[in-house]
């Protein structure tokens, strides 16, 4: 069976055009990656910042921290011979002219000067920022924005009120007082798992679409299916394809995962963060900052969030094998995912707003991947329900399981032309 | 040892096979019919590519659908169209089928050079198929269907794109099998299976029409197929008083070969019937119909 199974595998590995796509893929993550990298020595800043005061943020680290830059501040305004109180008083009154006064040297200072006093102001702003939030009124907000009425407000008030309590847990635990790169400033939580995540998951959806369709259709589009399914292995064969498809869905994924966070971990030290929570209150880059349902560190949310994205790939190759075993052609399968893809993730859009039905219809596996980046989180508007994404998930294992079991079974009993 | 039992199969409306009854045992059985009479049918049937849809087909008693693997495992096969991966070798693909087959890799190499052998293709194991003419890639068939050595071999118009000299290596090949297992050749050429079948099959309005052999087939038309010459003039008339086998121009006149249920005219020269008669008596009206 193994033999078997390493022959169906071999049709995909050996298809020049899947072997191309996984290529152009790869290497348009790490130009992205590259690309968008001009800040990476900035937030190494961070990385120093921690080094010295620590990940938690308290009233004695910052004070430290407070200090510290009133002796670089000493130090610029000895070298501008002025009296500033902040660096960006002196960035302000600044002249064209003058910038040719200082050295490289003396500029890099002034750079990282003005980089910690963001970190510091920021920090400063983070107890009056947390106590003008209001969640219950935010959920209100929600409902009038979305013009929900009836059994849905009511659901979707109740879950605010659990994520208020989480809220005010969070902030007794000091969660969100944890260092982590600015989010205003650089947008990195939304770079990883917005751009970066949704690259890796839409070109993975592609390719392995395509390539468990051509290991399940195989036989039918050369036409050795004749041949093939009279052996002794007869249709049992399908199961072979089933886990040939998975075995390459893997590779795909762990190469494609591997090279671009990769890259994007080379290019960006993450290395002092991995620890800090992911609702940090610098982890804020919108309205509302990320408000995470349990207390998870960057690293445990990156886990989970790779895990996540690992599980639902793979449902979609049990669907795809559901599909392509029934319609026996590789492009109408594909397309069949493809629109069924788009269908799932309209789904809620089609529901009344007064109904809960609006919030059970958006636990579909395309709405779960293309906002990966609110996974766990309970700041993510409609999604926000705690159980969204083990829910989701189970629930569509199970649904995956009993179509792709049907679509086999039904395979093992029909006629072969 | 291999039993049809009351087979029939429907796929709505239509009728495909009906209330088909048949006993194999060793040798070779000639499945003969014109294109569309439920050949092919049949044989998917026997090779469990499709289901009756009433009746079963058993093998030793046991019917071959619930024997699944232990059934398959004794059959060979090659279907009408046989499909190939164009970028394979023979080799490549014989050993790919091979493992589904249940075959182990060392044996399948031995059993693959033996084979390819076998069917003269031994200079080309290793080159890609898509350059291979319609004759050798029948013959990478023939080939794969003996991988496992087959107890029933069962071979749907295999002769197709086979040239005079492969058809008769083929037959000395398929006589030579034919001494220890099940052999069934589906085929509309007659000279096909004439000389080498030990029963001929026919089938006729989904039904079936003969299984017996060439000899017992052909005394049905016993002393109903004659020979006389007869001018061009009278050849329209004749063809609509009689059932005509065969024409043959000859010093101006016409050879008639053809059936006559009677009393016979002076001049016309009684004749053995051949298969050929039979066959081309038996389908005049699907035959003529597909002119």
């Amino acid at each position: 069976m193994m033999l078997i199974i390493l022959n169906e595998c071999k049709k995909a590995l050996t298809s020049p055009i899947l072997i191309g796509l996984f290529i152009v893929f790869s290497a348009f993550n790490v130009f992205v990656i590259i690309s968008s990298s001009d800040h990476k020595e900035e937030l190494k800043m961070l990385n120093e910042i921690i080094d010295q005061y620590g990940r938690d943020i308290t009233d004695n680290s910052l004070n430290r921290f407070e200090s510290d830059i009133q002796i670089d501040l000493a130090k610029l305004n000895r070298m501008t011979a002025s009296e500033f109180t902040s660096v960006y008083d002196f960035l302000d009154g600044l002249r064209f002219e003058d910038q040719e006064k200082y050295s490289d040297e003396q500029w890099l200072f002034i750079h990282r000067l003005q980089l910690k006093e963001m970190y510091l102001n920021m920090a400063k702003s983070i107890d009056e920022s947390y106590e003008a939030m209001d969640i219950k009124k935010m959920g209100e907000a929600e409902i009038e924005k979305y013009l929900l009425s009836g059994n849905a407000a009511e659901t979707l008030l109740h879950e605010y009120e659990k994520l208020s309590e989480r809220f005010e847990e969070m902030v007794n635990n000091g969660e969100h007082k944890e260092w982590f790169f600015a989010g205003k400033a650089y947008f990195m939580h939304s770079f990883l798992f917005k751009t970066v995540f949704l690259h890796i998951i839409i070109e993975s959806l592609l390719l392995i679409v395509l390539t468990t369709s051509l290991i399940t259709t195989y036989e039918f589009e050369s036409k050795t299916h004749l041949v093939a399914y009279s052996t002794k292995r007869g249709r049992k064969l399908m199961k072979d394809k089933l886990f040939a498809s998975l075995a390459i869905a893997t590779t795909i994924i762990v190469f494609l995962f591997a090279i671009t966070l990769g890259t994007f971990f080379s290019v960006f030290d993450y290395s002092h963060v991995w620890k800090t929570s992911i609702s940090s209150a610098f982890n804020w880059e919108y309205n509302f900052p990320y408000v995470a349902w349990w207390d998870l560190s960057v690293g445990t949310f990156l886990i989970g969030v790779i895990a996540l994205v690992f599980i639902v790939l793979l449902l979609f190759v049990g669907l795809t094998f559901a599909i392509s075993i029934a319609v026996k052609n590789s492009y109408i399968s594909f397309f069949l995912i493809a629109a069924v893809f788009v269908l799932l993730w309209l789904l809620p859009s089609f529901m009344p707003t007064s109904s809960t039905l609006l919030f059970v219809f958006a636990y579909t596996l395309p709405t779960l991947l293309l906002a990966i980046r609110y996974s766990f989180m309970g700041s993510s508007g409609l999604i926000l329900f705690e159980n969204f994404e083990w829910m989701t998930m189970s629930c569509w294992t199970i649904i995956t399981i009993v179509v792709g079991f049907m679509s086999y079974k039904r395979f093992l009993k029909i006629d072969i032309h | 040892m291999l039993v049809v039992k009351d087979a029939s199969k429907r796929y709505g409306d239509f009728t495909a096979l009906q209330q088909i009854n048949l006993e194999f045992n060793t040798g070779l059985y000639g499945l003969l019919a014109p294109n569309g009479a439920g050949k092919t049918t049949l044989i998917k049937m026997l090779a469990t590519l499709i289901t009756p849809s009433e009746g079963e087909i058993q093998y030793n008693g046991k019917n071959i659908l619930e024997m699944d693997e232990q059934y398959r495992e004794l059959l060979g096969f090659l279907p009408q169209q046989f499909g190939y991966y164009k970028n394979f070798s023979p080799k490549q693909y014989m050993l790919y089928l091979a493992a589904l087959k249940g075959i182990g890799k060392k044996e399948a190499l031995h059993k693959i050079n033996e084979l390819l052998d076998k069917v003269a293709l031994s200079d080309v194991v290793n080159k890609k198929m898509k350059k291979f003419s319609g004759g050798m890639i029948q013959r990478v068939g023939i080939a794969q269907a003996l991988l496992n050595d087959p107890k029933i071999l069962i071979l749907d118009e295999p002769t197709a794109g086979l040239d005079p000299k492969e058809r008769a290596r083929f037959r000395h090949l398929l006589t030579e099998l034919a001494r220890d297992r099940l052999v069934i050749i589906s085929t509309h050429i007659v000279s096909d299976i004439e000389s080498i079948a030990n029963e001929v099959i026919m089938i006729k309005n989904k039904q079936l029409l003969y299984k017996d052999s060439v000899e017992e087939i052909c005394a049905t038309l016993n002393g109903n197929v004659f020979e006389t010459t007869i001018d061009f003039e009278s050849l329209k008339a004749f063809r609509k008083k009689f059932v005509l086998l065969s024409e043959k121009q000859e010093y101006g006149k016409i050879i008639v070969r053809f059936i006559h249920k009677g009393v016979p005219e002076v001049e016309w020269i009684s004749v053995p019937p051949q298969l050929e008669d039979v066959f081309l008596y038996e389908y005049r009206d699907e035959i003529e119909g597909e002119v």
